[in-house]
């Protein structure tokens, strides 16, 4: 009791902050879940509440071979750079925090790198790169460039997840005779399972909703959903966007769901 | 003592680094490199580039029209985000975590679906605008989009998470025992705010202001679908460039000068943060 | 035919030798972590590495593991030189303080995994787990991670998974040091009786001298880099060879002073105490000298009555008296301010002196030991 009198007696303006807050969370959630009752409105114009609901844009949005396609493409970019993210990650952290290289620290700061420079900047290094060398409108160069912007989230989760493995274990496998590529899959991997899984989701998120570089250096045969979902915002403005969008953001919420759920697990071990 | 010498020689980590940085040479340093090039080498050595942006009246509005943005952005971010974080911070674990759900899914939404969100809801017909309606009996309609007013309301929904868990870390670096200390010696709520909490949060909330002021400077998505054509920012006129006059030389000399200002603050945030901690908040 | 033989004998000598150091170095920039140390550990020997931190234990650990290269010397495992063989190459065993247990695997996965290494079968790495398991009396936990078990119970599987595949030699690393004192006193009743029923050759490292007196064949007591003084538990409890093995292993009483007078009994000038001690050649002092007189606290005794013959006598005060279960300690300070412990057996009838009371103390001439003064080296 007197605990629950101390804190109202500390909380400054008691009703001033959590009126704020909520004002905020409101603000914050509106315009990611409005989406969704607009999605289920009809073709002609976008309602919000719909005057009759109806699935006709999600009917429109897969009957469009367009659509279709530039959602299939984002889910193949986002796959094959979710996979080369690590692929590249995992070993460049491991060799970062144990192989004693000189610098590691300058390194590690280093591949930090695509995280501090604004997109628009990278995005036209890209283009000015690619465009001379035939390289722009592919799918490689693009999976290539998530893959920049990708690496600095794989390595923070990664990174994270190694620092709580004990070198310990590894200097017993080695004494027990593991070589060291045995070490590597059977000691340290399966330690960095969860460490990874959430470097890979972050990976994964980035790719679908990346827009500014893929607007840059894909073309019409290699575009993706959010470059169609820029253009027809800024062109045509159909309400079939609105299932776009609802289809885009509860893939993004399950990930992000799935992400915070592994963040809370690995806290607790 | 440690273990002693690693058993992973350097030659081996040298060889597990490779491709990553091989990949960030390619991907990330050279197109910098590219693109700091381009804006000095036309046929020779030039400052064309540069003396255009100088004297280009276009130029100096849209970098006005940036920093007003981002300026106003930045600063109602801290004002609406700092009562969030300390909202957040009192809450039990338990607690926090449901609300911090609520700040952290929006920010995992893709930024065109946010920004075309708020186009509905701002819009002409939009809620908002319905809502003014039948409070006013039809007579009020405010236009909230594709002007100023519809940019900065965008930016401060894809800023706010960034501010908030700026300063809600440093709220909860705090030992709660400094307010218990300060009330037992008898001081009143706003005085422990005033004396303790604020200025001890305040690490969190430069981090914040500078955090929200790097990512507003170079935004794109949201000037270009919330914005009015007058609200322009640098990063959209260096796609105004590259791709509508094709003058590769200034757009690279205008993301040459956005590289400079955001690595200053970056910098800058490394001293306020004593390192990489731009993720800190962010992973 | 007498020279053959002499090879022969030599051969089996060498063979019966499972560790063989030779004037091993290892010089971390201006620091010499260890110092040309040759030591050799015969097969199934039990031997202690004791030492205060920083005395080169763990290195001498580490360069025998392969963990980290020698400057200079040697290291012979199993008769082959192993110096230059990769950690994993060795056939070691080893046991680490925080069990170095895989947490991703069960306590069966853990044990096994030495035996995969090895390509061993399927259903024979069963059985050998089973059998180790039950070696260590932990049947019941197999399928369990060991995260989920007590200190204790993990670092018993941590020795399992060594015996499991036979290593020519088990190193143990401070392994009972994350254990509290009773566990750790059962631990190391059951590190000794797997040693005695396996007969594997153990190398044990400890700053610990109690751990180090109950478990060892033979202790190597260790300082700056160097070996002070290596010989059986006794050994290095009644005939210490230095002033620091004396005060490091057990407890002692030391008085230093010039040696004066001549013949087998000299007389050492400490303060006011003119004490009688008897020469020894090993000592390598004589007349003339600084050298330290060493008594143990269990023989020093305070006078109730008749003091015996051929005693050395000095007058102190008790400080204070403490009950250790079995045994007493009381602590005295002499006139000069030496401060002195004396060691009883408890009694229910034994003579209780009083706190701040004089007392008459003495020991037999012949239970004192005469060291060389270290100048390096000071007690108090």
């Amino acid at each position: 009791m007197t605990g629950r009198k101390l804190s109202r007696r500390l909380s400054f303006g008691a009703l001033f902050v959590p009126v704020v807050a909520w004002m905020c969370y409101l603000f914050l959630l509106l315009p990611s879940t409005i989406v969704f009752p607009i999605s289920f409105g009809n073709t002609k114009e976008m309602e919000f509440p719909p005057s009759e609901w109806s699935l006709d844009l999600y009917r429109q949005f897969f009957n469009d071979s367009a659509w279709w396609g530039a959602m299939t493409q984002s889910l193949f970019i986002a796959t094959v750079t979710t996979v080369f993210t690590a692929v590249l990650s995992v070993p460049a952290v491991y060799a970062l925090q144990r192989a004693r290289l000189p610098m590691s620290s300058a390194l590690t700061h280093f591949t930090m790198g695509p995280l501090l420079v604004p997109v628009i900047v990278l995005a036209l290094g890209l283009y000015l790169q690619w465009a001379p060398w035939g390289g722009l409108d592919r799918n490689l160069t693009l999976v290539l460039s998530h893959t920049m912007l990708a690496t600095p989230f794989m390595m923070i989760s990664v990174g994270a997840s190694l620092r709580h493995v004990d070198p310990a274990l590894e200097n017993a496998a080695l004494i027990m005779g593991a070589s060291k590529v045995r070490i590597f899959f059977r000691v340290v991997l399966p330690q960095l399972k969860s460490g990874i899984a959430a470097g890979s989701l972050f990976a994964f998120l980035i790719s679908l909703d990346e827009v500014i570089v893929a607007y840059f250096v894909t073309g019409p045969e290699t575009e993706t959903l959010p470059v169609k979902m820029y253009s027809a915002i800024r062109w045509e403005v159909s309400p079939v966007i609105a299932a776009v969008s609802t289809l885009l953001t509860v893939v993004s919420m399950a990930l992000a769901v799935a992400l915070m759920m592994l963040e809370r697990k690995q806290r607790s071990e | 003592m440690s273990s002693g010498d690693s058993y992973l020689s350097k030659r081996a980590g040298g060889m597990l680094i490779a491709p990553l940085f091989v990949l960030l040479l390619v991907f990330f340093v050279y197109p910098l490199l590219l693109t700091v090039w381009q804006s000095v080498y036309e046929n020779g050595f030039t400052t064309r580039p540069y003396e255009e942006l100088l004297t280009s009246t276009l130029f100096a509005k849209v970098l006005r029209t940036t920093f007003d943005i981002s300026f106003t952005a930045t600063m109602v971010s801290l004002f609406v985000g700092y009562p969030v974080a300390l909202h957040l911070s009192r809450q039990p674990p338990g607690r926090r975590v449901f609300y911090l759900m609520l700040v952290m899914l929006p920010f995992w939404t893709s930024i065109l679906v946010k920004s075309f969100a708020l186009t509905v809801l701002l819009g002409h017909a939009g809620i908002v605008n319905q809502i003014l309606g039948y409070l006013s009996g039809d007579t009020l309609h405010v236009t909230m989009v594709f002007n100023r007013f519809g940019a900065i309301v965008g930016m401060i929904n894809y800023l706010l998470p960034f501010m908030i868990l700026s300063i809600l870390g440093s709220l909860l670096a705090q030992d709660p025992n400094l307010a218990r200390a300060a009330q037992v010696m008898g001081a009143g709520a706003f005085r422990i705010f005033r004396k303790i909490t604020l200025p001890l949060s305040m690490p969190g909330v430069i981090g914040g202001v500078i955090i929200n002021f790097t990512l507003s400077i170079g935004m794109y998505i949201t000037p270009a679908l919330l914005g009015g054509r007058k609200d322009m920012m640098v990063a959209n006129l260096v796609d105004f460039y590259t791709r509508q006059t094709l003058d590769w030389p200034l757009a690279a000399a205008i993301a040459v000068v956005l590289l400079v200002i955001s690595g200053v603050l970056v910098a800058l945030l490394g001293r306020v943060r004593g390192g990489s901690g731009t993720m800190g908040a962010m992973a | 035919m007498t020279t053959e033989l002499a090879e022969k004998s030599v051969a089996a000598d060498t063979g019966s030798m499972m560790i063989e150091v030779h004037r091993l170095t290892k010089q971390y920039g201006d620091f010499r972590a260890l110092d040309t140390v040759d030591l050799s550990i015969r097969k199934g020997e039990f031997v202690t590495l004791l030492g205060p931190s920083g005395s080169g234990k763990s290195t001498l650990l580490n360069l025998i593991s392969g963990m980290t290269s020698p400057t200079s010397g040697r290291v012979v495992i199993n008769g082959v030189d192993a110096t230059d063989m990769p950690t994993n190459k060795r056939g070691l065993g080893m046991v680490f303080q925080n069990y170095a247990l895989m947490p991703h695997m069960t306590v069966f996965e853990n044990i096994a995994f030495p035996l995969q290494v090895r390509g061993m079968k399927k259903a024979e790495i069963e059985t050998r787990v089973a059998e180790v398991l039950k070696l260590i009396q932990l049947e019941n936990v197999a399928n369990r991670r060991p995260r989920a078990l007590s200190g204790g119970q993990q670092q018993r599987i941590s020795l399992a998974r060594c015996i499991v595949y036979n290593p020519s030699i088990i190193l143990m690393d401070e392994p009972l040091g994350a254990l509290d004192k009773k566990l750790r006193e059962d631990m190391q009743l059951e590190i000794k009786r797997l040693h005695a029923e396996l007969g594997v050759t153990m190398l044990y490292v400890t700053h610990d001298q109690d751990e180090a007196l109950t478990m060892s064949d033979r202790i190597v007591l260790m300082r700056n880099g160097r070996i002070e003084q290596q010989g059986s538990p006794e050994t290095l409890y009644f005939k210490p060879d230095t002033v620091f093995s004396a005060d490091f292993i057990g407890s002692s009483n030391l008085f230093q002073g010039r040696l004066e007078g001549e013949g087998d009994t000299v007389t050492l000038t400490a303060g006011k105490d003119r004490l009688a001690v008897e020469l020894r050649s090993e000592a390598a002092v004589g007349p003339g000298d600084e050298a330290v007189v060493l008594i143990r606290p269990e023989n020093l005794h305070i006078a109730d009555g008749a003091i015996p013959e051929g005693t050395n006598v000095v007058t102190a005060t008790l400080l204070d008296t403490v009950v250790l279960g079995g045994v007493v300690r009381h602590f005295l300070r002499t006139e000069d301010g030496r401060q002195l412990v004396a060691q009883v057996l408890n009694r229910s009838d034994r003579a209780r002196p009083k706190r701040g009371a004089p007392v008459q103390l003495y020991w037999q001439v012949g239970e004192s030991r005469l060291l060389k003064a270290d100048p390096t080296f000071s007690k108090q």
